[in-house]
């Protein structure tokens, strides 16, 4: 398996509960998978630990045969060659979009980073907006340059945090499109976090639902929502109220 | 069960081993560094004690307390009030000047309380431009005892108008952007604006005043020059005194020991009264309270409580001052006052520098780090301003003597090199004024928030990396902040100096100091203008930044 967490148990120092617990989960390489779950069930906490910004109390998580965290591991973030999309894109204010997207590109030369640019550029459908900086781009172009600057490095992984939930949802309809779209096309593995079924549905090869730490259900989109999509009660509660929490 | 033990202890290794770097030993270091004067004072304050101690104990020790505490008292009661009516004149009302006032009632705190001191005693005694005036036009002879500012009075009036500001800025912040609804409501109501102010604005903005408060009674029970020139006896006076008159530094440090205590209490006495509250923001949108525009009578009672206190804690002094300087220029102007100047800002920026960087290393690991770091490193930090420079001299001392001591008996030197070195005053400084800095980049480090350091290090940089590429660049004008504000307060400050300072080694604040109790008022008065206008341009820069961000 491409990514492997087992026995996962995670818990913030000042809280009094477990954010998750036993969580165990493998996924296949260029798969898209979603975690679907409410707001607070320990989706960013997931990707978060994943991606080494926090570290697991128990259990272990590897990537494509590499331990990353263990019991006596523990791969620092900037080691791991994961890429994020962060929920509020987290694009550095004080750089252009051409720096924001190349400052994941380390001893690149810079004739391999200027081709790297328009490539990923391409990718995500800006060209001509590389001379600017965030504040001067619409959600949706920010939402890109931050997908862009993930893929650029040519990341093993990709995590994404909710990354519409900032835009409105006739954009959202469009991006969904386009980024599986864009996944597939480059054939990274990515992780997807939402807490909107209909993204999960869309997007997905397999979905997880989340809640409060542990895992409830796990399949295809086909599998969870049903053959006819008429959103069978598979899940405690029900989709549509579950996708506007 | 052994197994799951193991796992734990694995587990324990493995966080330490990667949240151990640079990083992580420099502030560990940092914070070592700041602990040991307030430890060396702690250990020896339990030592033996000797005759002069008890000696002070008997007779002494109940006047320095009383006297302290009434200066605290009244000081601190004054300064509640002045510094908060005129915030909430300022903030609720519109009348002339008002956009002036915002920022020039700050400016009192240019004026170290020292100055203002002597300042004031040249302007009403015998001598002084009052008396001579009423002598000379009017051949009226006042009762000299009504002039008498040389007491405690005298000195609490001195304290309460150099340094009501501290709870006027506070208080002003936190009215702007935290009471708009519950003042509109009142205004709604109609309630008058006196009862506004005594019903609704003191209760809710009292923590922020009370914070101010502390402020300003830690910069009371830290000052040596005021009291020192009015012959009020407290605490620092009384470490001088053993100190260099006794030369009693076992006594002095007992002396700093009770005051830690005193000022101990007073810290846990304003947890107590700040209650639970804390001056986050506790909605996201900041709605600005709009200031009401006064007519007529009110307009100008308005106008002429906020001139009053603007004349007298900065316009009369600081003109008189002027005059001062202007009479004795070519006198005190020399090659040697021109060292003086170049002494101040060298060492004021050496140490500035080396503060601006701890903080910088101290809050970016409290920051990064859960747990034990970012809840002890801000405490330590602050530990040292609550500490009475006098006090933290007392510890520096000790600890410095030892360590030459220590080096001396090595055999690596023939005679003791730091404690008669430059390094002991810029350490001091150092300890007392971390926190200064460091509040300002902290609050820059909380503004921007921890994403893009995630980010840069999702994208393969190490913190160290992050923060050259990242974070600096997003904080900088915090740093800058911190800096200065640490350059100001290390420029003005004079006990430490006076204790510490190399033979012969002169700053602004000590020359200006030295001259006045010669009794050579005039003469200070230009080393006193030169550190109020170095102060005044840095406070209207920071006010002026802190506006923009
Ligand atoms: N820094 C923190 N310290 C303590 N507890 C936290 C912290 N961050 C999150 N939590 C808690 O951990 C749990 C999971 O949070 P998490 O952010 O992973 O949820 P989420 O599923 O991403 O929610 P959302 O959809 O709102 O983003 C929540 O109960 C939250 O309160
Ligand atoms: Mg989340």
């Amino acid at each position: 398996m491409f990514v492997n967490i087992k026995d996962l148990s995670f818990k913030y120092p000042n809280a009094t509960t477990h954010c998750l617990e036993s969580f165990n989960l493998t996924i296949q390489k260029g798969d898209i998978t979603t975690i679907l779950g409410e707001s607070g069930s320990g989706k960013s906490s997931l990707l978060r630990l994943v991606a080494g910004l926090e570290m697991p109390e128990k259990g272990s998580i590897s990537v494509d045969d590499q331990l990353m965290a263990g019991p006596s591991t523990f791969v620092q973030p900037e080691k791991r060659g994961i890429g994020m999309v962060f929920q509020d894109y987290a694009l550095f204010p004080h750089l252009k979009v051409e720096d924001n997207i190349t400052f994941g590109l380390h001893k690149w030369t810079r004739k391999e980073k200027k081709q790297r640019l328009n490539e990923v550029i391409e990718l995500v459908n800006l060209k001509g907006y590389e001379k600017r900086y965030p504040y001067e781009l619409s959600g949706g172009q920010q939402q890109r340059v931050a997908l862009a600057r993930a893929l650029a490095p040519k990341p093993k992984l990709l995590l994404f945090d909710e990354p519409f939930s900032n835009l409105d949802a006739d954009l959202q309809l469009k991006i969904r499109e386009e980024l599986r779209r864009i996944l597939k096309a480059t054939g990274v593995t990515s992780i997807f976090v939402t807490h909107d079924q209909d993204d999960a549905q869309a997007l997905a090869d397999q979905i997880v639902v989340l809640r409060d730490g542990k895992i409830i259900d796990l399949g295809t989109p086909r599998d969870i929502f049903g053959t006819d999509c008429d959103f069978s009660d598979r899940i405690a509660v029900k989709p549509r109220v579950l996708s506007k929490v | 069960m052994w197994l799951l033990k193991g796992v734990n202890v694995l587990n324990w290794f493995r966080n330490i081993k990667s949240n151990w770097n640079t990083w992580t030993i420099l502030s560990i270091l940092f914070i070592v560094i700041i602990l040991l004067p307030s430890l060396s004072i702690i250990l020896q304050f339990a030592a033996e004690t000797n005759e002069n101690w008890l000696h002070i104990k008997e007779y002494m020790l109940n006047t320095y307390i009383v006297n302290s505490v009434i200066l605290v008292l009244f000081v601190g009661l004054f300064t509640a009030i002045i510094g908060s009516s005129l915030a909430w004149i300022i903030s609720a009302y519109d009348f002339p000047l008002r956009g002036f006032f915002q920022w020039g009632l700050i400016l009192p705190l240019a004026i170290p309380p020292y100055i203002g001191a002597y300042t004031y005693h040249g302007i009403l005694n015998y001598t002084g431009v009052i008396q001579t005036t009423l002598r000379n036009q009017w051949d009226i002879t006042v009762n000299q005892q009504y002039f008498n500012i040389m007491n405690m009075p005298g000195a609490i009036f001195i304290f309460v108008i150099f340094l009501f500001p501290y709870v006027f800025t506070i208080t002003k912040a936190f009215l702007a952007r935290q009471s708009t609804a519950l003042i509109e409501n009142a205004r709604i109501l109609g309630t008058s604006s006196w009862r506004i102010y005594y019903r609704t604005v003191l209760p809710i903005a009292r923590a922020s005043i009370v914070a101010g408060v502390s402020l300003v009674i830690l910069e009371v029970l830290n000052d040596y020059g005021v009291v020192k020139y009015y012959g009020i006896q407290t605490f620092t006076t009384a470490i001088f005194q053993t100190w260099f008159g006794l030369g009693d530094l076992d006594s002095a440090i007992k002396l700093s020991g009770t005051l830690m205590l005193l000022i101990l209490g007073l810290l846990v006495l304003e947890r107590v009264l700040r209650g639970r509250k804390r001056f986050s923001f506790t909605t996201t949108k900041v709605r600005l309270l709009q200031p009401v525009k006064l007519q007529g009578k009110r307009k100008w009672l308005a106008f002429g409580y906020c001139m009053f206190v603007f004349g007298i804690a900065f316009i009369i002094p600081f003109i008189q001052l002027i005059y001062w300087a202007m009479l004795t220029y070519d006198q005190s102007f020399s090659v040697e006052f021109l060292q003086v100047i170049g002494n101040t800002i060298g060492v004021a920026f050496v140490a500035a520098a080396i503060i601006t960087i701890m903080a910088v290393v101290i809050s970016n690991v409290s920051r990064l780090n859960r747990g034990l770091f970012s809840k002890v490193f801000p405490k330590v930090t602050i530990l040292g301003y609550s500490i009475p420079g006098a006090v933290i001299a007392v510890g520096v001392v000790s600890l410095f003597i030892g360590l030459d001591k220590q080096i001396y008996e090595w055999g690596f030197t023939s005679s003791y090199i730091l404690s008669t070195s430059i390094v002991m005053l810029i350490f001091a400084y150092i300890v007392r004024y971390l926190a200064v800095a460091y509040n300002s980049v902290e609050s820059g480090f909380e503004r921007i928030g921890t994403q893009f350091t995630d980010a840069s290090r999702i994208l393969g940089n190490n913190v160290t990396k992050s923060f050259f590429k990242v974070d600096i660049k997003l904080i900088r004008g915090a740093i800058f902040g911190g800096f200065i504000l640490a350059f100001i307060d290390i420029l003005k400050e004079l006990p430490l100096t006076l204790i510490l300072r190399p033979f012969n080694f002169e700053t602004l604040a000590t020359n200006a100091f030295n001259y006045a109790t010669n009794e050579m008022i005039h003469e200070a008065a230009l080393p006193s203008i030169l550190i109020i206008c170095i102060s005044a341009i840095s406070i209207y820069a920071f006010h002026h930044v802190l506006e923009r961000e």
